[in-house]
């Protein structure tokens, strides 16, 4: 088996400070890694670089879409724009960052469908519908705006917004960051029974490494822009083998 | 069939004084298909550590360990990943879940891996779970309410519910009753019978006798320290 997306020596400076540097990573189809480090460790830098957000300076991102391998980085802005519309998606920590908040939960929902040329009002009214009863928001919800919506239901809406053109690579900053445990639980069971139900690949950033534990097959851990551990996620949360993995893993408070 | 050879294991704790902690050296061991082994020795002599190496939890120094002829190598996770899917059930002694996801769910998630009948699969569920005496009405609770030895049948379901041609065991009846605990180990005979490699650690001598395990103390077995 290929891998979906394989990220080869990755860098992004901000003028002379490093975002993040010599980043490797390969995700398989069905396979979810988890990137995780302290704040200002570089996590989010490199979860933008990779999916289309920021423009990396130096390294290789290779897709493959159907066989052919895309390089990401070097092909045109409007192929770029389609590929992210279809193939990628990203799922921001603060769903108001991902949902227009003055559009209807339905219309949210179809945005990307009519990105991709969609037009049939009947068709899109029952995606719109099928995916609403996936992330279990009711029905009768779909022509109210967001704005009316609780923090966990706003998650899974913009989980839905972008999930609905059945994308292949997702990836997730935080996506249970601010939401308190009860909905956080909900959130996780939706996200593993989607990765399991629809063959997603994912890319999940955390700091919450019992998040990533119950999520992730494979681990990358940051510090100061770089990868200083990865391989098997319970491996590296078990037997820790760099001192900075020791100390993140041995720091987390038990219940 | 589970092979390990020559594995040195030690623990380098650099945050406390770049501590070593040997564990194994030349640590050699095998199980056959249709055998059952039994870990025996003290607390801390490293019983659940040798099931955390052959699931891939923790690794080793030098040696290998072989599992159906496949070697574990730690560059390759995807490989282990594999390997789990279709080769290792693991029953650990807690369990770790979802909160809220519902017992039968997390019980079915094992064989949904390999099978996509919904139905089927649940079926499945539903009669390991009355084998093992769980209480209809805790099916679509989650089991992170339930008593330990609930607790440790729900994980034994997710253990057993597929037929792994390897099965590693972490203590499977240790809070369990005597009813409850002869019905999981009558379940861990079928699987040997069906011709699983399997290796646990197992508390009381009667058990390991009713398994007809073959017992391995490992201070007796591998020379750290």
């Amino acid at each position: 088996m290929e891998p979906i997306l394989s990220v080869q020596n990755l860098n992004k400076y901000y003028g002379d400070q490093v975002g993040c540097k010599n980043m490797n990573m390969k995700l398989y189809p069905g396979e979810v890694v988890g990137v995780v480090g302290e704040s200002g460790s570089g996590k989010t830098t490199f979860i933008n670089s990779i999916s289309g957000n920021l423009n990396p300076d130096r390294g290789k991102i290779l897709i493959n879409k159907d066989n052919e391998i895309i390089n990401f980085l070097e092909i045109s802005e409007s192929l770029k724009r389609l590929l992210i519309r279809t193939e990628l998606a990203f799922v921001h920590q603060n769903p108001r960052d991902g949902l227009r908040l003055d559009v209807s939960a339905g219309g949210n929902i179809s945005e990307r469908l009519m990105s991709i040329g969609q037009r049939n009002y009947g068709n899109i009214r029952q995606t719109i519908f099928k995916w609403l009863d996936k992330v279990e928001i009711d029905k009768s919800r779909v022509d109210d705006f967001p704005r009316t919506f609780s923090g966990g239901m706003l998650q899974r809406l913009q989980i839905a917004k972008n999930l609905v053109t059945s994308p292949k690579i997702i990836f997730m900053d935080e996506p249970t960051g601010g939401l308190d445990v009860s909905v956080q639980a909900k959130i996780l069971d939706l996200l593993r029974k989607l990765v399991r139900e629809l063959h997603l690949s994912v890319v999940i950033v955390s700091h919450d490494l019992a998040v990533i534990r119950l999520l992730a097959d494979k681990i990358i851990v940051m510090k100061n822009g770089e990868a200083v551990e990865s391989g098997l996620c319970d491996q590296v949360l078990d037997d820790p083998q760099h001192s900075y993995t020791q100390l993140l893993v041995s720091s987390v408070l038990q219940v | 069939m589970i092979e390990l050879n020559n594995i040195t294991k030690k623990f380098t704790l650099h945050n406390q004084g770049r501590t070593n902690i040997s564990v194994f050296k030349n640590l050699n061991l095998k199980i056959n298909p249709g055998e059952i082994v039994a870990l025996t020795g003290p607390s801390g002599v490293g019983k659940s550590s040798i099931l955390k190496m052959i699931y891939g939890n923790y690794v080793f120094q030098s040696g290998e360990i072989k599992i159906n002829n496949y070697k574990i190598d730690h560059k390759y996770p995807r490989n282990i990943i594999e390997l789990r899917k279709n080769t290792i059930g693991y029953v650990s002694q807690f369990l770790r879940v979802i909160p809220r996801v519902p017992t039968i769910e997390i019980v079915m998630e094992p064989l949904l891996e390999i099978n996509f009948d919904q139905k089927e699969v649940r079926e499945r569920a539903e009669k390991i779970l009355l084998d093992l005496n769980i209480d209809k009405n805790l099916w679509n609770l989650s089991p992170l309410t339930f008593s330990g030895g609930e607790q440790q049948r729900v994980n034994v379901a997710r253990g057993l519910i597929r037929n792994y041609p390897c099965l590693l065991l972490d203590e499977p009846t240790a809070s369990l009753d005597n009813v409850n605990k002869d019905i999981v180990l009558n379940l861990i005979n079928e699987k040997k019978d069906k011709g699983s490699s399997i290796i646990g650690i197992f508390h009381d001598e009667s058990s390991r006798k009713y398994l007809n395990a073959r017992e391995i103390d490992i201070t007796k077995i591998s020379h750290a320290n």
